[in-house]
């Protein structure tokens, strides 16, 4: 009998180990966090970022929307260069995962996106290939003709690390058929933030919300009214928090204010059923939307119907109108077997041409100023201009410092307390400032 | 020992470490080198990718020992740990004890509840959140109320709870019916002849006779309890405010090590939840003989 009972137990330790090796990966098909959303999650975790391999090119974005429209601009490139190229895709969080672990072991991708959260991590460690002196050499490059705060991004030390790629603007997204129900005209570009919060309120019914914010995701909702409002993030030498700045409390008070008084759902609700997918069903009547969902917003068939994009409020004057922008970065790994090539085909995805094919094929707003207009017809059902004269507005890049996340993070889980009202916003915001202060010294 | 082999059991001796050997060098590969080189990393501060570790002793566990989100998962796990296993023992017990019986469709009903085992903890997970929507869900829309499950801090981990027993529930049971094969019948049969009914016959012949079964399934449930991590990373993000009454330890570590690449301050909190698990593995462990019984 013990030993048949021993029998069980081993056979069913060995089945348990089985399954808790098939449990352990937990971040099969994880859920994008706050940007660049629409990451099509992959049906099962991918378990390698991609490697370098001499005589062909490995690219890795995480964007899934965005790769037919790539891979195309990729063809052209090597139909002229005669070198084969795949575009690889891996889901937000588990493209930064294995990208560390590859940069740990050495094994990176030729050619893959960069972001603010990370870049100054990979760049000080010389994971990344400088590109300096290749785009000092080529004709095709000229740094002056991308957006400022996306040059920058990618620098350290007067070298640069990755070229733009693209820019993100934030607008504001409404329905149309909510606005003609409650006979509110549709928001343009003479709109306040205080027009915002009261209109808002006239499109509050028990139906659906006048507008709805994102709680996680800053540069789609409170960062723009913070720094519109003329209060900051960050100091500009990344040493100081401005969450407790007098203007930074008024701003976030007003979506408090929006919350308690029913115009925008409370946070439970937020927080299960995100802005973006209540617009998507109906209920909320406005939605502050980065330029990156609007794949998203075209194949739904509910907002291709019934909604549309207007420019975001302003405060005093038009001049203070703030756009939160972030821009990806092309860059290759710094010990990647075909330099020449990888340096190739960045110049050429960066270039005038590359830049205006990426904007016709509407896979994003191009970095290379002026190469954008093209993107505006790309979805005839939205009137992108929208986004568009978002460029035009106040260009604030997005707040970063070298380790982004942890003060990022805190931020969010603190504001919750200001959300559901529990604390007062001003005690709130000075906690968080203290705290990030305390962060930004340890960096 | 000191004695001479004979050649029989030297070349049992040789044969024997050849078969283990595959297995063992998985193990150390793949468990016993990792651990240890996680208990290592919990004295240092890591520094990026791998490179500038730095030596800080026990800072680390200084500053789990005042830091309360640590102690606040840790209590989130245990609640978790308390609804999940003892329900899901008890369920899983009765379901197997009525499946052991000659029943129409008895082979259905058992691939019916293993059918959540099978399934990715990810599937499972995403379903559920829609289920459980405050808003949109079928829970509240069909039976008429508004409950945030999982976004009131109060209720939240027991919601993802009931997920765990849901999904464990069926591997439970396969494993009591496996036990239940090794009671005979005939105790049973002398149980009727003197007048005991089912619930007696329950208490007094079948959970003493698997309870080296019963034993198992509360071990390594308890261990699989104390790490959970899929369920709630996949249900609860950043921004809800249950955030902090659900994020279990695991969950922290991940976030530590993962999220923000504080990589040894992560493994010092997974240190932690070891020894919790060791604590509690030994407490049971000593407690077995008062209540298990191996023949």
């Amino acid at each position: 009998m013990k030993k048949k009972v021993l029998a069980i137990l081993l056979s069913a330790v060995t089945v348990l180990s089985m399954i808790g090796c098939g449990n352990e990966a937990p971040a099969a098909a994880p859920e994008a966090p706050a940007q660049e959303e629409q990451a099509v999650a992959e049906e099962e975790a991918p378990q390698s970022i991609g490697s370098s391999v001499e005589g062909e090119l490995s690219v890795t974005i995480w964007d899934e929307g965005q790769r037919p429209g790539l891979q195309q601009i990729v063809d052209d490139w090597s139909a002229e260069s005669g070198i084969k190229a795949t575009i690889q895709v891996v889901d937000w969080n588990n493209y930064w995962t294995l990208l560390e672990a590859g940069a740990t072991g050495g094994e990176l991708p030729d050619v893959f996106w960069m972001h603010s959260n990370v870049a100054q991590k990979y760049m000080e460690n010389d994971q990344l290939l400088d590109l300096t002196d290749m785009i000092a050499a080529s004709d095709k490059t000229d740094l002056n003709n991308y957006y400022e705060g996306i040059v920058k991004l990618y620098q350290l030390d007067g070298r640069q690390y990755a070229v733009p790629k693209d820019i993100d603007t934030i607008a504001l997204w409404y329905n149309k058929t909510i606005f003609d129900e409650m006979g509110v005209p549709y928001p343009d570009d003479t709109w306040t933030w205080k027009d915002f919060a009261e209109n808002a309120k006239k499109l509050t019914n028990d139906e659906h919300w006048g507008y709805a914010i994102a709680p996680g995701n800053n540069q789609e909702g409170y960062y723009n009214t913070i720094y519109s409002y003329g209060g900051y993030v960050i100091s500009d030498d990344k040493k100081k928090s401005g969450m407790d700045d007098p203007k930074t409390i008024e701003a976030i008070k007003l979506f408090t204010d929006m919350i308690a008084d029913g115009s925008c759902p409370d946070l439970a609700t937020v927080s299960e059923t995100a802005p973006n997918e209540l617009l998507q069903a109906g209920k909320t009547a406005m939605c502050i939307s980065g330029s990156w969902m609007l794949a998203g917003y075209r194949d739904n068939e509910y907002t291709a119907a019934n909604c549309d994009v207007a420019v975001l409020p302003y405060t005093n004057d038009p001049s203070d109108r703030v756009s939160i922008y972030n821009g990806l970065g092309w860059a290759a790994a710094a010990n990647t077997k075909n330099p020449e090539a990888a340096w190739s085909l960045i110049e050429y995805l960066t270039s005038k041409e590359g830049q205006l094919k990426q904007a016709e094929l509407g896979v994003t707003m191009s970095a290379y100023i002026g190469t954008s207009d093209a993107w505006v017809n790309s979805v005839p059902a939205f009137n992108l201009n929208g986004h568009m004269d978002m460029l035009d507005a106040k260009l604030v890049f997005r707040p970063y410092s070298r380790d982004t996340t942890v003060w990022e993070d805190m931020m969010i889980e603190k504001l919750q307390d200001a959300w559901t009202g529990d604390k007062p916003v001003d005690e709130v915001c000075m906690d968080i400032a203290a705290e990030m202060n305390a962060d930004l010294a340890e960096e | 020992m000191g004695k001479k082999l004979t050649s029989r059991q030297k070349s049992e001796l040789i044969w024997g470490w050849i078969f283990i050997i595959p297995t063992m060098l998985g193990l150390f590969v793949l468990n016993i080198y990792p651990m240890i080189d996680t208990i290592k990393q919990s004295f240092y501060k890591t520094g990026d990718f791998g490179k500038g570790n730095k030596f800080v002793g026990l800072a680390n566990y200084q500053k789990v020992l005042g830091d309360s989100e640590i102690w606040q998962s840790l209590w989130n796990t245990v609640k978790y740990a308390i609804v999940e296993v003892p329900i899901s023992i008890v369920i899983a017990l009765l379901l197997a004890v009525l499946l052991n019986k000659k029943l129409k469709g008895r082979d259905t009903f058992r691939t019916i509840f293993f059918l959540p085992m099978v399934v990715a903890p990810a599937a499972i997970a995403m379903v559920w959140k829609w289920l459980y929507n405050s808003n949109f869900g079928l829970i509240n829309n069909v039976f008429h109320v508004r409950v945030n499950w999982i976004s009131d801090p109060k209720i939240a981990i027991y919601s993802i709870a009931a997920i765990g027993i849901w999904s464990v529930i069926g591997y439970n049971m396969v494993l009591f019916l496996a036990g239940l094969q090794e009671v005979p019948r005939d105790y049973y049969e002398a149980a009727s002849l003197d007048g005991a009914n089912g619930w007696h016959q329950l208490v007094n012949i079948t959970i003493p006779l698997i309870s080296p079964t019963i034993f198992f399934v509360l071990v390594t449930r308890i261990i699989g309890a104390m790490q959970v991590f899929d369920l709630i990373y996949m249900m609860i993000d950043l921004n809800n405010p249950a955030w902090k009454k659900t994020q279990s330890l695991v969950f922290l570590f991940y976030k530590y090590s993962f999220e923000q690449s504080k990589k040894g301050y992560g493994a010092t909190v997974v240190v932690v939840l070891l020894l919790v698990i060791l604590v509690l593995t030994v407490v049971q462990l000593i407690g077995q003989k008062k209540w298990v019984h191996y023949d």
